[in-house]
């Protein structure tokens, strides 16, 4: 381990700069160009990942700018229970996701078959297929854009934190005193806004590929159409089966994010089972420091009660169920209700005139139609 | 009024009706984070309100009885004369505003259900949806305090 982390701070040096060089790299693949307007995906390959955190690095050069500064003094939040969160002063933490920090990479060390496992696992968004955190955005701040691409307007967020708890990896990280919710009723509605993960969609709408994909001297990530992804995938995660001694066709044990909250377009596939990756990082996070590696983790409650701190801000890799499924489900009941509806109203049923009320002739009645 | 005139459903309907707009207008309102931040959450036996998840499977429930109410209402207007709906909006503001919620409902159900959505077009659909909601609330407030106009016997447009 200890050859690992020197190996890991000599590359993070050098490995910006002659990333910068691999311009074969930089560009997204012809294909997905010309395909434009369908969901992009990424793999991620484990065990290529040595951990050098270039990926971090290039991603918190590139956007950490993009963040604003809060105003001085905050804006107190009434009630006085709602918890401000400021990282602003923090911006240096990396090791967990923050405002101003939109991936970390989380270093595993466990035992599997009786071999010790070595293993970097870069965490960020996941970009899932049909997001919680998006749809559930009562405002449209959340966006899904037509290549997949879930991400946040900072300018129309009001900080509400709904997406962090609709998100089951809780990956929205919140910054007070910051947003459009200082120009409306900054004491009483919203919070600052919510920043993540936007897989560099500027660069992207340019044709480029993402910082982290473009600067890993390991090729660790790969990026293109999700069909393609998806096969991709499956061959690497196949392989990695085998060689793990396991039946090929439990590829699937292999592979994160394929079925993870009805699918995500981030993919990582593993040399070991995501069930010893899942155990290792809940065992990892238990025993952390708190967020942020040194001192005092959050800058503020999370979500208005303490979250264990090793756990804030570093995302689980459980098996998450599709957080959309009821909606998904339900759906059929909307379609159905007004067929229901109309085939009763057609039918008269619930609508026949009592027969007091149908007299041959018109008489003057009492019966009331008085509208509520 | 006419000899011909009734209430369909009679006070069965009434009170589905109210009970399926106080259920959407509430459970969509519990889709901003408010109830957690005002307390109302706090109150016995409404914890469930912070859960954004349970608001909005409440909210399409919600929704499907309207729908289902609003489609037998127009589907019986076809082939009855006479019915003096006791429930529903009395004005072409409140039908307006109840479109506008339909058709915005719908497209954000579309997107919840995964299909595309330009997201601009999301945000004018957020927006319209929130604001004719409040519109009809407001407007519903008001609707209990002012004299009843006359019933209309056709009733869907009155």
């Amino acid at each position: 381990m200890a050859n690992a982390i020197s190996r890991r701070n000599f590359l993070r040096g050098g490995l910006a700069a002659a990333a910068g060089v691999a311009a074969s790299g930089v560009v997204l693949p012809q294909a997905v160009k010309a395909a434009g307007g369908q969901e992009l995906c990424t793999v991620l390959d484990l065990s290529k990942c040595i951990g050098c955190e270039a990926c971090v690095d290039s991603c918190r050069e590139t956007w950490q700018d993009t963040v604003p500064d809060p105003v001085s003094p905050m804006p107190k939040p009434f009630p006085a229970r709602v918890p401000t969160q400021d990282w602003s002063k923090r911006k240096d933490v990396s090791d967990r996701l923050t405002p101003y920090n939109f991936l970390y990479v989380e270093h595993l060390d466990f035992e599997h078959k009786g071999q010790a496992v070595e293993l970097h696992v870069p965490r960020r968004c996941m970009h899932c297929v049909n997001p919680p955190c998006t749809n559930l955005c009562p405002f449209g701040a959340g966006r899904v854009e037509k290549n997949g691409i879930v991400n946040i307007d900072p300018d129309v967020c009001l900080g509400g934190a709904k997406c962090k708890q609709a998100c089951p990896w809780h990956i929205p990280q919140r910054q007070s005193g910051v947003g459009v919710y200082l120009d409306i009723m900054p004491s009483y509605a919203g919070n600052g806004v919510m920043f993540k993960c936007h897989r560099c969609l500027p660069l992207v709408r340019e044709g480029k590929q993402p910082q982290c994909v473009q600067v890993c001297p390991e090729q660790v990530q790969s990026i293109g159409l999700r069909p393609q992804m998806l096969s991709q995938a499956e061959a690497m995660a196949r392989q990695k089966a085998a060689a793990d001694g396991a039946d090929p066709n439990k590829w699937r044990d292999y592979v994160y994010g394929l079925e993870e909250n009805g699918g995500t377009n981030t993919l990582y596939v593993s040399p070991v089972p995501f069930s010893v990756v899942s155990a290792a990082i809940d065992q990892a996070h238990a025993s952390a420091a708190p967020g942020g590696g040194k001192g005092k983790g959050a800058a503020g409650k999370q979500g208005g009660k303490r979250r264990k701190a090793g756990f804030a801000g570093r995302p689980p890799m459980r098996p998450v169920a599709n957080s959309m499924e009821s909606a998904e489900n339900l759906t059929t009941a909307l379609v159905l209700a007004p067929l229901a509806g109309l085939a009763a109203g057609f039918t008269r049923l619930f609508g026949k005139k009592p027969p007091s009320e149908q007299p041959p002739q018109e008489q003057p009645s009492s019966e009331q139609g008085g509208q509520s | 009024m006419s000899a011909m005139s009734y209430s369909p459903g009679g006070r069965v309907a009434h009170w589905f009706y109210g009970i399926a707009v106080g259920f959407a207008l509430f459970s969509g309102f519990g889709q901003m984070p408010i109830f957690k931040r005002y307390y109302l959450a706090d109150i016995p036996g409404l914890g469930w309100t912070a859960n954004y998840y349970a608001t909005s499977d409440i909210h399409y429930l919600a929704a499907a009885l309207l729908l289902g109410m609003l489609a037998w209402r127009l589907a019986l207007d076809t082939r009855t004369t006479g019915a003096a709906w006791s429930w529903g909006p009395r004005t072409w503001w409140g039908w307006t505003l109840l479109g506008l919620l339909m058709i915005s409902g719908a497209a954000k159900v579309l997107r919840n259900a995964g299909v595309f959505l330009p997201p601009p077009l999301i945000m004018v659909l957020d927006f319209t949806h929130l604001g004719s909601a409040m519109a009809f609330m407001f407007t519903g407030l008001a609707a209990l305090v002012k004299p009843k106009p006359k019933p209309n016997l056709r009733g869907l447009v009155s």
